[in-house]
């Protein structure tokens, strides 16, 4: 027999899982916006505006299952933990923001160094692949893919300080510079958020509040 | 952890039917230990172990220990009558004498000890309905039948009658099932307010109250101690699949 509670958490999760294949999205718009200078900025603001609306709305229902049914046990830690995780999708709309008005301010990474433009790129798709593989755990409760999680955020945490060093050795103009610094900058944050999605993914699971980082 | 009640391989029957499994468990002193579980569990059965009340059942039969303040209660030779002049009582539905006054309600348990000096009497009833934040509502009221106030009231009138004979511990079984929410809130908050001074068990089926009031919860599942731990972690993070299960109604 379903219970009246589970229905409100299937659609809390049912909003989560459409945040984060739009939080991927608006990343993956504004990273090639940035490399490649696609214009996206009105576009990506809007899925940001979305994100924000949606975490906002996953808190009411939250709040909202809350007060009906006084959730205990796994539905206790798994109405906190979509608090957290929409806010942390939340979070990535908001860095997407961010790295498409490197376009708009500073001019992107148009006209840079071959070697830049590889660099943010590879970066960038280990750091949507550890959104993805987020999702992909948060729909199926996988702690194993979760658990995994950290060896890719220290890749992406280590490729950030090697491409300052990098930069510091090869010297570049400052639009591309600053540009490529504040990207990087912005993907290692969202590698970090992604460690604690899996984190709220483990809580849930076990109970046990895990340090990925 | 100051222990109590150190409960060792404890079972209990009625006639043939084993209720109580092999129960081990050290409950805390001064504290509030909250027992759920599904109706048929054996939770009234386990506090009625608690102080020999389920030994009064014709047909019923315990084994195993129950060390209460260093003591096994069920040692020959120990009295059952001042192990529950120790070990007070409070039932489901509020069980004021009908035909006694308010002030005798309370003073009975003493008058039954044969005290009879006034002074010491009233100083006490009055301590005790104090102590149940009683006092303010009756005073002027004591000749007047227990009948005559409300559930919630009598209720409180019913755990001074228990307390006046300066117990260590109370069992509750279901204090406030009879009771509205203003009147259990009372009830709750006076268990958190004795709980400084007394050891509290208390037997609910509202897991809601369990994890207001209680400081350890013990989950028990036909007859068998699943789990027992600290409410916040009951409550937030089961070990046990099956109190998980009890706990978010995923149970049938």
């Amino acid at each position: 027999m379903s219970r009246i509670i589970d229905t409100g958490l299937r659609d809390l999760s049912a909003i989560l899982y459409r945040m984060g294949g739009l939080a991927h999205h608006a990343v993956l718009k504004a990273t090639i916006e940035c490399i490649e200078g696609k214009e996206a900025h009105e576009e990506i603001r809007e899925m940001a505006d979305m994100l924000v609306a949606m975490a906002d709305h996953v808190e009411d229902k939250a709040f909202e299952l809350i007060a009906r049914f006084q959730p205990v046990a796994s539905d206790l830690r798994t109405i906190k933990s979509y608090m957290k995780i929409a806010y942390d999708f939340a979070r990535f709309g908001r860095y997407a923001l961010d790295i498409s008005s490197i376009n708009k301010q500073v001019g992107g990474l148009k006209g840079c160094e071959e070697w830049i433009n590889s660099y943010v790129k590879e970066m960038s798709e280990k750091t949507l692949e550890m959104v993805k593989l987020s999702i992909e755990s948060l729909k199926s409760h996988n702690i194993q893919i979760a658990e995994k999680i950290s060896e890719k955020e220290k890749e992406v945490d280590r490729m950030y300080f090697e491409f300052l060093d990098e930069l510091i050795k090869c010297g570049t103009t400052i639009k591309c510079a600053v540009s490529s610094v504040l990207i990087v900058r912005y993907l290692e944050r969202i590698a970090d958020h992604v460690t604690y999605i899996c984190e709220s993914i483990i809580y849930i699971a076990t109970g046990q509040k895990k340090i990925l980082r | 952890m100051v222990v109590k009640f150190d409960v060792q391989n404890l079972n209990a029957w009625f006639g043939s039917k084993h209720v109580l499994k092999n129960i081990n468990m050290k409950i805390e002193e001064n504290a509030v230990t909250a027992i759920i579980g599904p109706s048929g569990c054996g939770k009234t059965t386990f506090i009625r172990c608690l102080n020999r009340m389920h030994e009064i059942t014709p047909g019923a039969r315990v084994s195993g220990k129950v060390i209460f303040n260093g003591v096994n209660i069920y040692d020959n030779g120990v009295d059952p009558v001042m192990v529950r002049r120790k070990i007070g009582m409070i039932f489901q539905k509020p069980n004021p004498f009908p035909m006694m006054s308010i002030y005798d309600n309370v003073a009975i348990g003493l008058k039954l000890n044969g005290v009879r000096d006034k002074k010491i009497l009233d100083a006490a009833v009055r301590r005790s309905l104090e102590l149940v934040n009683l006092w303010d509502e009756v005073k002027d009221d004591l000749k007047k039948s227990g009948a005559s106030l409300s559930g919630g009231q009598q209720q409180r009138l019913c755990i001074a009658r228990a307390l006046v004979v300066e117990p260590e511990v109370l069992l509750m079984d279901e204090p406030c099932s009879a009771l509205d929410p203003i009147a259990t809130a009372k009830i709750e908050a006076l268990i958190r307010e004795l709980a400084r001074n007394y050891t509290i068990i208390i037997v609910t089926h509202n897991m809601q109250q369990a994890a207001r009031v209680s400081d350890y919860t013990a989950f028990l599942y036909f007859g068998e101690l699943v789990e027992y731990g600290p409410t916040e972690q009951i409550f937030e993070n089961p070990k046990h699949e099956l109190t998980e299960k009890y706990l978010t109604g995923k149970f049938g």
